[in-house]
């Protein structure tokens, strides 16, 4: 194999990202496949521009329901994950629960929150806040356990203070830990309100999913459909990028003490919805 | 040729100077109690480099530990500039770690300064003197670097500089080579050298090797396996300043001989 | 904890169970070899990797339950229609997985095997198997993992049966007893499965640091 001759993975990307494009635009065209199962993409760009003022909204609250959700994963998975992770007795305690935890589907309980807390964004918040709780809390908890030790020593011997060794050394050594835990927890959160928006909801995007399906409106499911997909990927990209320049002290590839901390397998940073 | 070094000399309140006395340390291990230090003495006279060499395990580093002020022993009695050292105290010691702990968030030039930043120094003055220290060890041209862009000997470069930046008169060292490829560790050993001949630190030194004890000690302490014991006193008295050559003569390797066996001897 | 007891015996909630460990079943039937194939491809030859990786990243973070409007589009709202989607959002996981599977199996290993002039057959079997097995079992378990939730989110969106359709039907009719006997039932066959894995994992890693 002659490396040479290929062309870069990146070239590749982008030419089966534009072939994608095309296809979803040729083939219901070309009725190679049946307008119901795939609008073409222009259709659904079309009905996206008409609808709009539908799609806007709907996006503004399915946003203002990832935001909270994201608050509590976020703020609570990181704090819990620092102090499990910190304190051995607790960590060596907990963690096995939590594994254990981790194989049952979260799913199966968002009918408890829908009951509780009815249609509207509540359960959504409360669904995707405890979906992306764990995982960020279990990340946090094995990144806080990279930071060097060596770090507090060389403090203390500089003379810091103990307000200092938390300041100076303990934050920003656990800067990427937490980015890392946002990066996952937004992630999450996104889909956790989607997945909650899609089964019962009365707004959001993902309810127009719903909604446009049962009345077979197939451009204007994959409208609602196109737009997740961009904002899922858009958050991606965003943090990832935030990442980079905040922690440019990290050595090239990816921010290493972070992947460090993720557990030995590799999945545990995925979701399964 | 070789004295036993006379531990009669109390000038322990002279600068630089450290005076340790009948220390012991007993902790708490898994099985009950253990004695990782037994009954050290030993007097370090102020601008004297002096190396301590012992089996793993013998209780060299809490030894080290103790003298910058980061354990307490449990018995006996340790002095540095003539008054104990309860606490950390980089005015008056300054440590060098065998992994370089360098904070990675944190620039050559401002781990360098890091002390300095920690008692709220005016900051032209803190970039300054960190800045003569990075030159005084030779990487003036990379205080904006980081951690990760620089090799294992320049990271314990900035180390050592950092370490010097309060201006201690003693500076303590564990191992701060054994991380780093043979030839490293020569060109730093005798990087070392220069800019201790140029500062007159009183110096500590950790290490494992016999060969790197020899080329660098006025004085290398044997220690025994644990409980640690000082079994031996050599005084190196090869001219200085010290050069590779010496490394070839029969005298460097006699010395070398005598530490071994002491070594060997104490297990 | 009553109802749980009822639950368990009135036949509609046994159909309920037979039909999503049907389908669990041979999603993960399906899903399984897809995956390693696609997998192991990938670690075997790095181009491919190289083009595809990045792209795998991505695809974790977008919820793939928005493909399920168009799997029910294609398929209506059948057996077939879940097995698909379970079976495509786990083949990515095991493919994954395969894919980290193979490439743990540390170079040194495979050049001393080959240093002794050991045939493409010979590594597979006596490198690369043992090596990746436990492993594999973590993959096996996991994978299964995200097949059940797959499963349930499939039934909880649009279905005439299997326990997570029953488990949203209880819910919307705010049967709160039976739903929380029916969550009871799942996490207790979810943690069981996973623990046997695990144990077996336990069992077969002991050479592991």
């Amino acid at each position: 194999m002659k490396p040479s001759r290929l062309p870069s993975p990146q070239r590749v990307r982008w030419a089966m990202l534009v072939a994608t494009l095309l296809a979803w635009e040729l083939v219901p065209r070309a009725g190679w496949l049946p307008e119901l199962f795939l609008p073409s993409l222009s259709k659904t760009l079309l009905v996206l521009g008409s609808d709009w003022s539908i799609y806007g909204s709907a996006l503004l609250i399915t946003l203002g329901e990832v935001a909270i959700s994201m608050l509590i994963a976020c703020g609570g998975g990181i704090a819990l994950g620092a102090i499990v992770g910190g304190l051995a007795r607790l960590r060596v305690l907990l963690m096995p629960i939590f594994s254990s935890l981790y194989a049952v589907p979260i799913v199966i309980l968002y009918p408890v929150f829908t009951a509780w807390f009815g249609v509207g964004p509540e359960s959504k918040i409360a669904f995707a806040g405890i979906y992306a709780f764990f995982p960020v809390m279990l990340s946090t908890a094995a990144g806080i356990r990279t930071i060097d030790p060596q770090y507090l020593v060389a403090a203390r011997s500089m003379g810091a203070t103990l307000s200092q060794q938390v300041t100076r050394v303990i934050i920003p050594a656990s800067l990427p830990t937490v980015f890392t835990g946002l990066r996952l927890g937004g992630a999450l959160a996104i889909i956790g309100v989607v997945v909650a928006e899609m089964l019962t909801a009365a707004a959001g995007i993902g309810y127009l999913v719903t909604l446009n399906r049962t009345i077979l409106d197939s451009p204007r499911v994959f409208a609602a459909l196109l737009m997740i997909l961009l904002l899922s990927i858009a958050y991606d990209i965003a943090t990832r990028k935030l990442e980079r320049r905040l922690l440019s002290w990290q050595p090239a590839g990816r921010s290493t003490i972070a992947m460090r901390g993720a557990s030995s397998s590799p999945t545990t940073n995925v979701s399964a919805a | 040729m070789q004295q036993l070094a006379d531990l009669g000399d109390t000038s322990g309140s002279k600068p630089g100077a450290i005076e340790v006395r009948d220390l012991s340390h007993v902790y708490d291990g898994v099985n009950g109690q253990v004695k990782a230090l037994e009954d050290i003495s030993m007097h370090v006279a102020p601008g004297k480099f002096t190396v301590i060499v012992g089996p793993s395990g013998c209780g060299k580093t809490s030894l080290l530990m103790m003298m910058a002020g980061l354990r307490a022993q449990t018995s006996g009695e340790l002095l540095c500039h003539g008054a104990p050292i309860p606490q950390p105290d980089p005015k008056r010691v300054g440590v060098v770690f065998q992994e370089a702990s360098l904070y990675p968030w944190l620039t050559a030039v401002q781990n360098v300064e890091f002390p300095l930043s920690l008692r709220n120094d005016p900051k032209t003055e803190r970039r300054e003197r960190a800045l003569q220290m990075l030159a005084l060890v030779g990487l003036e041209g990379f205080a904006d670097r980081y951690p990760h862009e620089l090799s294992g000997g320049m990271k314990q470069r900035v180390s050592i500089a950092r370490g010097l930046v309060q201006d201690p008169p003693v500076l303590l060292m564990d191992e701060p080579f054994a991380a780093l490829d043979e030839q490293t560790r020569m060109t730093m050993g005798h990087e070392l050298l220069r800019i201790w001949s140029t500062t007159s630190k009183t110096v500590v030194f950790i290490t494992h090797s016999l060969t790197e004890a020899v080329y660098l000690a006025d004085e290398v302490l044997v220690m025994s396996a644990r409980p640690g014991r000082i079994i031996d006193r050599i005084a190196i008295d090869l001219p200085r300043p010290r050069t590779y050559e010496m490394m070839a003569t029969d005298k460097f390797g006699g010395l070398r001989e005598r530490i071994w066996q002491q070594i060997r001897s104490a297990h | 904890m009553s109802a749980l007891w009822t639950l368990l015996q009135r036949p509609k909630v046994h159909d309920a169970i037979a039909v999503t460990s049907a389908e669990v079943l041979v999603a993960f039937i399906i899903a399984i070899p897809l995956g390693t194939l696609l997998g192991v491809l990938i670690a075997e030859k790095p181009y491919l990797g190289a083009v595809f990786k990045p792209l795998l990243f991505y695809v974790f973070s977008i919820p793939k339950s928005i493909f399920l409007p168009m799997f029910i589009l294609v398929f209506g709202i059948t057996f077939a229609q879940k097995v698909a989607y379970a079976a495509f959002t786990t083949t990515f996981v095991v493919l994954m997985s395969a894919t980290a599977c193979v490439e743990s199996v540390k170079n040194e290993y495979i050049e001393v095997a080959r240093s002794y002039g050991a045939t493409r057959r010979q590594l597979i079997l006596r490198v690369y198997i043992p090596s990746m097995l436990p492993m594999l079992l973590e993959t096996i378990r996991i994978s299964m993992i995200f097949n059940f939730t797959g499963v349930m989110i499939a039934e909880m969106y649009a279905s005439r049966t299997g326990i997570g359709h029953l488990i949203g039907s209880w819910g919307e009719n705010f049967q709160m007893p039976q739903l929380f006997a029916g969550i009871v039932l799942l996490s207790a066959i979810a943690i069981l499965f996973n623990e046997s894995v695990r144990w077996l994992e336990e069992r077969c890693s002991n050479w592991r640091t």
